[in-house]
């Protein structure tokens, strides 16, 4: 299998660079020559690939290619698809070297992967896809070699980031329902109330979408930014003094890391229990469990007048 | 001639030997409050009660040219008070003077 596997990318790297000077070749006249060759060194195994690849000759490269590819890539899934097991984990084994040389390339992308592998460790632990689904995977990982490996020009930023969603969303249909919306929040839209208040307008919808109390959310606000309020009749918060949005967000942002994401696997899909006047902080994607700090707003000086507070307690 | 195996020996000796450079335990929360306009108070809470906290303030207000107290709370004991946003200064001047470690710090606040 091994064997197989380190085969296969070499296969592609070289019919992919023989068509681009192949393509040279053509633009010249060479056509019939350049094509014996091509179909010569592809093998008996898959005409049909080849000839796709003629096709390609006078169009353009990129994604046309990698849609050609795909179909050329599962039938020799197919063929290795009653091996089971092993397969799957020579694709993982495969990915490795694939990512570093991505890595090389482009960061971003790099990220993107990594969660891609990760996930797809979840999927073979839990075993609960169907096979057709590994098959899947595999397929692209491959796709994925062998356009980043035979490639003589440089790829455009906005191909592969094309290329890196699309990879995503074909691996995890659920994605665009789940997981991602949950990082992208609305940012908090903060007004100012006359000159000594500040409204906090979509508060509630911000502790609905990190699935807190409201409640929790203002002990905690009010205590970071040291001062008072309270909500309002219609559902915003009234927070005393002066704030900006990024200043809010910023809060925002503490609360999040510290109440939200879980401290062993940083899913956001937690939920926050109160346990024997702890809170405690239970995740839903790996199971731990961890207290979290309680909220205190210290101490709090003098900022009022003071013969105020004084005719007040007297 | 003692029986070497017999001596009382305590066992947090090393413990306590280690805890003896850094005085220093327990968070130091650094707050900011809002006054009138735009100004503000730096709060330093839960430095230790074996530092002079007058003499830190004395060269913390000269360090930071800002006016300064300390205050005695009931619950939270002594706690430094400067005047105007000087929480990336108590910070650095903290770590500098080598009176809490970074990760002793936790600043609070927008």
């Amino acid at each position: 299998m091994e064997g197989e596997d380190g085969f296969d990318p070499t296969l592609l790297k070289k019919k992919k660079k023989k068509k681009t000077t192949f393509d040279l070749d053509a633009a010249l006249g060479l056509d019939d020559a350049a094509k014996k060759e091509d179909l010569k060194d592809e093998g008996a195994a898959d005409p049909a690939a080849a000839e796709l690849e003629d096709n390609l000759d006078l169009e353009s490269f990129g994604k046309k290619k990698k849609k050609k590819k795909k179909p050329f890539n599962l039938d020799e899934l197919e063929g290795a698809l009653p091996d089971g097991s092993d397969d799957v984990n020579n694709a993982g084994a495969a990915e490795d070297p694939e990512e570093e040389e991505i890595n090389l390339d482009m960061d971003f992308s790099m990220a993107k992967k990594k969660k891609k592998s990760k996930k797809k460790d979840l999927d073979e632990l839990f075993a609960d896809k169907v096979e057709d689904d590994k098959s899947e995977d595999k397929e692209n990982v491959e796709d994925n070699s062998s356009t980043w490996a035979g490639s003589d020009r440089d790829y455009t930023y906005d191909e592969l980031l094309k290329r890196v969603f699309e990879i995503i969303l074909d691996k995890n249909p659920d994605m665009a329902a789940g997981r991602k919306p949950k990082f992208v929040m609305r940012p908090p839209q903060v007004l100012r109330v006359g000159t000594k208040k500040t409204s906090f307008a979509n508060f509630m919808d911000i502790a609905k979408t990190l699935h807190r109390l409201p409640k929790h959310l203002l002990d905690f606000l009010l205590a970071e930014l040291g001062t008072s309020g309270s909500m309002d009749g219609n559902q915003q918060l009234i927070i005393k003094g002066r704030f900006q949005p990024k200043q809010i967000e910023n809060v925002l942002r503490r609360y999040i890391k510290e109440y939200v994401t879980c401290h062993t696997c940083r899913s956001p899909e937690t939920i926050l229990q109160k346990d024997t006047r702890l809170f405690f902080l239970q995740c839903e994607s790996c199971g731990s469990r961890c207290s979290v700090a309680s909220i205190k707003s210290g101490f709090q000086a003098v900022t009022g007048k003071r013969a105020a507070i004084r005719a007040k307690t007297t | 001639m003692s029986i070497q195996n017999l001596n009382t020996r305590d066992p947090f000796a090393d413990a306590i030997k280690g805890n003896d450079d850094d005085i220093q335990d327990g968070l130091v929360h650094i707050r900011i409050q809002q006054r009138n306009g735009r100004k503000t108070l730096t709060t330093v809470q839960g430095l230790s009660a074996e530092y002079d906290l007058k003499k830190i303030v004395r060269s913390c207000k000269k360090e930071f040219a800002c006016n300064g107290t300390v205050i005695e709370h009931p619950e939270y004991g002594e706690v430094l008070q400067l005047q105007g946003d000087q929480r990336e200064n108590i910070c650095q001047w903290l770590t500098k003077v080598g009176l809490a470690k970074p990760d002793q710090l936790k600043v609070h606040g927008f």
